[in-house]
């Protein structure tokens, strides 16, 4: 690690803030009417990250496994909230499937990651887990939302393509077959976008932050490879899971849609 | 002795109030053709829907040319053998080829062969000689969506075919020679078929007449609904 990294005091955070008050200050002049809102959320991105951070400060300074387990448990539930949050239809168990889907993949992806390939020492060293495991919940919620919605909407408004394959026999796997694939690409639109965009349109915010930060840009790169990867494997992995939960609660076992 | 085709006793509701009918059981005779009648709002399609196993239908028991069905058991393959054919005839989106030939993709089909030699004999009998099969369906006009999804019933070649207001959609000049392939098609050995019916002046042919309406099934001659 080299030693330039500048580290942020209150008068950098000012002048940061300057340049917010001038956006708002430009909105006023043009009339845009985002000056109100653009303080709002400005107030809650410093309320919200600054309470993570006294959290985090707290979990690193206590470093013990139950507080990080902890954290990350309260965590997933509410990125299993925000994944039901975002879509439009519901059902019975809706929370505890997005729960189970995210739950999984993040446990699944974030022990490979943090056990296999970082190799944090000890296991639970919070320095690694949290933010790692954050980002894999963080994407896989955009990716879980966006299959579920999609899986839910077919099964709301292509309900006589489902039963026509029913009527001719179709077994339950063979009429979910289209909605599940849909879905699952639905999901991982977003992800496979920013890895083809990566490098060449966007510098990944964590790559950034990291050379930010004052590492060599090759290890900045290779993080970033394994973030990619890492997130590409939850949000497949939550999205699917998702899709199947979804599935087996809203058709019986004969296929038939519930209602 | 069992007709050849018993299901009941089936219940139909909307919601979890209104009854439409309940302790049901229709009958079919083998090689017959039997309308079912009633005023809209009846519970006809509900009916259809509860023999397919489409919705619910506990306790109802299944009886097929001497093969009974364990209550709910095995639904798939019912259906593969006693088809519903939808009222609005929903087709898939893609080709007219993948729309006749998708029933012979499924596990219930595998024993089978899409034959498009026969495919193109039954869509002339409709007056869709003419349309190509690798065409697109989503411009195909109501009439034609009707014809299609009666073709495919017919080729799918079902024991029993439930259809649901086949010829709605279907102008009268086409609608005669449609319903005269749906008589052909039931009359024949290993066969029967079972009709919703919104008078288009046919049906009075038909070998047996089945009358829903106030909650009762009654049949007005031939077939049996009790």
């Amino acid at each position: 690690m080299n030693t330039a990294t500048v580290e942020l005091g209150w008068l950098h955070l000012l002048a940061a803030t300057g340049l917010v008050l001038a956006a708002g200050l430009l909105s006023l002049l043009l009339r845009l009417g985002v000056g109100r809102r653009l303080a709002l959320v400005s107030l809650r991105t410093v309320v919200q990250l600054g309470l993570l951070g006294l959290v985090l400060e707290r979990v690193f300074a206590l470093d013990r496994a139950v507080l990080v387990v902890g954290l990350l448990g309260v965590m997933t539930i509410f990125a299993a909230r925000e994944a039901v949050a975002r879509t439009r239809h519901r059902y019975p168990g809706v929370y505890w499937d997005a729960w189970m889907a995210i739950s999984t993949a993040a446990l699944l992806v974030g022990s490979v990651v943090t056990q296999v390939v970082v190799g944090a020492e000890p296991w639970f060293a919070p320095r690694y887990v949290i933010p790692l495991v954050g980002m894999i919940l963080g994407n896989s919620l955009t990716g879980i939302s966006l299959c579920l919605d999609r899986f839910l909407e077919h099964l709301d408004t292509r309900r006589d393509e489902i039963e026509l394959r029913l009527a001719f026999g179709a077994t339950r796997r063979e009429a979910m077959t289209q909605p599940l694939t849909e879905a699952v690409r639905t999901g991982l639109v977003p992800l496979m976008n920013a890895m083809a965009a990566a490098g060449i349109v966007s510098l990944p915010g964590m790559m950034t932050g990291q050379i930010l930060a004052g590492s060599p840009p090759l290890q900045a790169v290779a993080y970033q490879v394994v973030v990619m990867f890492m997130l590409a494997a939850s949000t497949s992995i939550g999205a699917m899971i998702v899709a199947i939960l979804a599935a087996l609660r809203r058709t019986r076992p004969d296929g038939s849609l519930e209602d | 002795m069992d007709a050849w085709f018993v299901c009941g006793p089936l219940e139909g509701r909307i919601g979890d109030s209104r009854v439409l009918f309940r302790n049901t059981v229709v009958e079919l005779a083998e090689a017959s053709l039997t309308v079912l009648e009633g005023p809209s709002g009846a519970g006809k399609t509900t009916l259809l829907r509860a023999i397919a196993g489409l919705d619910p239908a506990p306790g109802a028991r299944r009886h097929l040319a001497g093969r009974t069905w364990a209550p709910s058991g095995a639904l798939a393959e019912w259906r593969s053998q006693v088809t519903w054919l939808a009222q609005d005839a929903p087709l898939l989106g893609g080709t007219v080829r993948d729309n006749l030939a998708f029933p012979f993709r499924l596990r219930a089909g595998r024993s089978r062969r899409f034959d498009p030699q026969r495919a193109g004999e039954m869509m002339d009998a409709v007056g869709l000689g003419g349309l190509d099969f690798e065409r697109g369906v989503a411009r195909l006009s109501g009439g034609e969506r009707h014809r299609l999804a009666l073709v495919r019933g017919l080729l799918w070649d079902p024991p029993v075919l439930l259809a649901d207001e086949p010829l709605s959609g279907i102008d009268p000049e086409r609608s005669a020679a449609c319903w005269e392939l749906v008589a052909q098609w039931a009359r024949r050995p290993g066969h029967a078929a079972l009709v919703v019916m919104h008078d288009e002046g046919f049906g009075t042919d038909a070998d047996g007449r089945l009358r829903l309406d106030g909650g009762a099934l009654r049949a007005l001659h031939g077939g049996s609904g009790a």
